[in-house]
């Protein structure tokens, strides 16, 4: 009786996550039991891409800031995780001017994709501190900087990325379950992230960063920890993505992915984790189920080429115009409460013109 | 001529205004004074169109205006001269008078409005091609005024004045007020300096957070409330 | 080593950057706003070359290339106009998010409708010839671009400064409220500064297909980065500061050009990167301080 209480009492304030994980619980048991190749292909991303976004939400939601490299993190984490985790020999057929200290490293896949993280993340943090600071257009063009320069060193540096050309011979360890496993844990660190200490202060930084200042909030260290969070799961998702695709080149990581992420982060509304994962849902199959038209288009010889993104676009165009925060706008979506306590949350838009 | 009718404006979750009526007739020099947040600036920045306000109806000339555009009054023929003057830094006093003038197309008569406004801010004529972030407090604050006339307004609104200048410049403020209202110039005037105000004005409203606590003549207003004590925070 | 063939074609290369930040920078200066989609106005540019000079082979070359112009200046007007204006007064991620939405709909758009492969403009003959001058071989096409960025700045800059439209462009630049408050409705002026913003994209675009002589749907990423990079260094919120910034730009790219080893060339795009990360943490508006744009915290 009263652990049923202590639940219901928990649920309550939980009852977001809850909400969440459950219906994303029973999209990956249904697609087990029911799915075709495909749909197990297109859930398996989806919950990759969850990861992904929950990264950049992470970041961007909470801090408020545009962040255009994020996906230059996830190239860097496929990168350095397929290092470590690929055979001495693939390594030989596909990087033949690997330096000689990582030809024969083999360690196992998920310790490969752990580290791949951390690297993403280490060279977040390095790139990433100084820009903490900024604010406004000088942070859209650095953090845009910041992927430019990735994405040449990535197409560059032929000895650990095969250059410009497709890496190939990674194994195949990302299966649907491992990819719902990290794609959950990431839906739960993202949501914790958010309500704790940290996030909060994130939080309180976007709104108004000079109140969040005059409180004592180190807005650039905050704004820090945040980053290399976000840049981490971006890292870990580039893992587990490369170990799904087996074969990749560094155009994977640049402006259509970029765009498509930050698709999935806005539709939903980046202020909140329901609306990073509703937009992921949407998008990923939206996403999958053109380009598997497309492509089956042009297998009959017809050229259909970019309509997805045309797509995507336009759609997103409209959405902006008709909601600027989202579907969802920042909320969260959560059990029906007390009249009361809700009423507070009603959003009270600015009555400012610009 | 121009008429609020129980206004109310938010920022955000804060109620800035919680029903403000008040009413400008032809010619009239009327002020708002009230202590810092009670809403003064507020009342002007949304009758100009900056603000939206979420109830209550703001009419000039008969015609609704609340909701339209800061450019779409400007043209009906109200004019702001903001807080901190907002000079346009970057343009020289001609440029800054010429875009004043920018809803009056006739160039003969743009200038002669510039000839007009020279005789009445004689510094203008010498600071008039430089660029008006060199300007000094004082002479900004003329050249803002000079700027809103250029449009020819039917209600001016000045929203405070003389904040940050020197005495003698608040003096001469003051007496150009006065004059541009022996002129016929409707104003709306919003005023730290009560007593000052009060000295020159036809009628004043008294705001406290965001509501019209009196209103009424200048004596009427001396006669109700302690002016000192409004300002000092108890009454 | 300072030729004059040398001196010739850095200048020209700057004059293409200089034009190039300065469609940015028009728009940044009074809307905030980093557009992403700019570079998408020289591939229509392009493809208005393409697609006029294959139509008819009657028309002269220049009524084709202003025709172009035209194209992207009134196509950065739609984009200003169906997308950029609902979102406007909501806010400026939005208005970002938008500009790179409009970026990969004009880029897909052009895969979908044309195609992914390289299709020729047309050229005229004068653009691959040369003239001998102080003993050099110096390429028409490159004296050509630097009259043409003279010429335009000199036109807008008379715009800017006697007309009542242009003084109110760089008033909004200043200061957007008050300007409107002065009556200027804020359609005009931003309408305008797009329309501008195309038309140098598009007179760039001429320069820039003539190249290669073809035009590709991912043409327009490689200028949307010089104008980035030409931007940050000249200030971002001044307009005489973006062309200086553009010709720094060519200045430096084209003496790491001659500087750098082959190995390290290929990284020449990453270090001009890191030198506008450099700019920008010591100097969040740009090298050459105008009004402050944005603001650092700590």
């Amino acid at each position: 009786m009263n652990l049923k209480l202590q639940f219901s009492k928990w649920f309550r304030t939980n009852s977001t996550i809850v909400l969440l994980l459950v219906p994303l619980l029973l999209l990956a048991l249904l697609t087990q039991i029911f799915g075709g190749s495909l749909l197990y292909r297109i859930v398996t991303v989806l919950f990759i891409n969850l990861l992904l976004v929950l990264g950049l939400q992470t970041f961007m939601g909470n801090s408020g800031i545009l962040s255009f490299s994020h996906i230059g993190y996830m190239g860097i984490g496929a990168y350095a995780s397929v290092l470590f985790s690929m055979t001495p020999e693939a390594k030989a057929a596909t990087l033949p001017d690997l330096y000689p200290l990582l030809q024969n490293v083999h360690l196992p896949f998920l310790v490969s994709v752990l580290i791949g993280a951390f690297i993403a993340m280490l060279v977040a943090a390095v790139l990433g501190y100084p820009l903490m600071r900024l604010s406004d257009a000088a942070a859209v063009i650095t953090m845009f900087a910041v992927l430019v320069i990735i994405q040449v060193v990535l197409v560059h540096w032929s000895a650990v990325t095969n250059g410009p050309r497709t890496l190939y011979g990674v194994d195949n360890y990302t299966t649907l379950w491992v990819s719902v496993a990290f794609g959950l844990l990431g839906v739960i660190l993202a949501y914790y992230f958010k309500e704790s200490n940290i996030g909060l202060m994130l939080r309180a930084s976007r709104d108004d960063r000079y109140a969040a200042s005059t409180i004592g909030i180190n807005i650039v260290n905050v704004r820090w920890l945040g980053f290399m969070l976000s840049a981490f799961m971006a890292g870990f998702a580039g893992g587990l993505w490369a170990h799904f695709i087996t074969s990749f080149s560094p155009y994977a990581f640049y402006l259509s992915e970029t765009f498509a992420i930050l698709a999935m982060l806005v539709v939903g509304g980046p202020g909140g984790i329901s609306g990073a994962v509703i937009g992921t849902v949407a998008v990923t199959f939206v996403h999958e189920g053109l380009r598997q038209i497309e492509n089956s288009v042009n297998l009959q010889g017809g050229g259909l080429v970019g309509f997805t993104e045309v797509f995507l676009a336009t759609s997103l165009i409209a959405l902006l115009i008709w909601r600027p925060g989202g579907i969802l706008g920042g909320r969260e979506i959560s059990w029906p409460r007390r009249k009361s306590q809700s009423q507070d949350d009603q959003l009270l838009s600015g009555s400012e013109k610009s | 001529m121009l008429e609020l009718k129980s206004l109310h404006v938010r920022y955000g979750a804060i109620k800035a205004l919680r029903g403000i009526s008040l009413e400008i007739k032809e010619g009239e020099l009327v002020a708002l004074i009230g202590v810092n947040g009670a809403g003064k600036s507020t009342t002007l920045a949304t009758i100009a169109g900056v603000l939206r306000p979420v109830e209550g109806t703001v009419t000039f000339l008969g015609e609704s205006i609340a909701g339209k555009t800061p450019e779409a009054i400007a043209r009906k023929g109200i004019s702001l001269v903001p807080e901190g003057r907002a000079i346009l830094a970057s343009l020289t006093v001609e440029e800054n008078l010429r875009l004043g003038a920018f809803i009056r197309r006739n160039h003969q008569e743009y200038l002669m409005d510039v000839e007009e406004n020279i005789a009445l801010f004689p510094i203008l004529k010498e600071r008039f091609h430089q660029l008006g972030g060199t300007l000094s407090g004082g002479e900004q604050q003329q050249l803002a005024i000079a700027r809103a006339l250029m449009s020819h307004p039917k209600l001016l609104m000045l929203d405070e004045p003389s904040l940050g200048l020197a005495p003698i410049i608040v003096d001469q403020i003051f007496d150009l007020i006065k004059a541009l209202h022996n002129r016929g110039v409707t104003i709306l005037l919003v005023e730290q300096n009560v007593d000052r105000t009060l000295e020159i004005v036809d009628r004043a409203y008294l705001l406290n957070t965001g509501t019209i606590q009196t209103s009424g003549s200048a004596n009427q207003i001396r006669s109700q409330v302690d002016i000192e004590a409004v300002y000092l925070g108890d009454q | 080593m300072l030729t004059i063939d040398f001196l010739i074609n850095t200048l020209s290369l700057g004059s293409l950057y200089a034009m190039l930040a300065l469609g940015l920078v028009i728009v940044y200066g009074i809307l905030k706003l980093v557009n992403f989609a700019y570079g998408e106005l020289l591939m229509i540019a392009g493809y208005t070359l393409y697609i006029l000079g294959g139509l008819s082979t009657t028309l002269p070359w220049f009524v084709i290339a202003i025709l172009a112009v035209l194209v992207a200046a009134a196509i950065s007007y739609l984009t200003e106009m169906i997308a950029f204006r609902p979102v406007r007064e909501k806010s400026l991620t939005a208005m970002l998010i938008t500009s790179f939405a409009v970026s990969t709909l004009l880029q897909n758009a052009a895969l979908l409708i044309i195609s992914p492969r390289a299709r020729a403009v047309p050229l005229p003959d004068f653009f691959s010839q040369s003239v001998a001058l102080a003993g050099s071989n110096i390429p028409i096409r490159n004296i050509l671009s630097i009259v043409t960025a003279v010429v335009l700045f000199g036109a807008l800059s008379l715009l800017l400064k006697y007309t009542v439209l242009g003084i109110a462009l760089r008033a909004a630049a200043d200061d957007f409220r008050m300007t409107r408050l002065l009556g200027v409705p804020a359609n005009l002026v931003i309408s305008t500064a797009f329309i501008i913003s195309g038309f140098f994209a598009g007179v760039v675009a001429i320069f820039w297909t003539a190249r290669t002589a073809s035009v590709t749907p991912t043409i327009g990423a490689a200028p949307l980065l010089v104008a980035f990079v030409a931007c940050v260094i000249g200030g971002m919120s001044n307009l005489l500061g973006a062309v200086v910034g553009g010709y720094l730009y060519g200045i430096i790219y084209s003496l790491l050009s001659l500087w750098l080893p082959q190995y390290l060339l290929d990284y020449r795009e990453a270090f001009m990167f890191l030198i506008v990360i450099l700019i920008l943490l010591f100097r969040p508006s740009g090298l050459i301080r105008g009004n402050a744009s944005s603001e650092r915290v700590g």
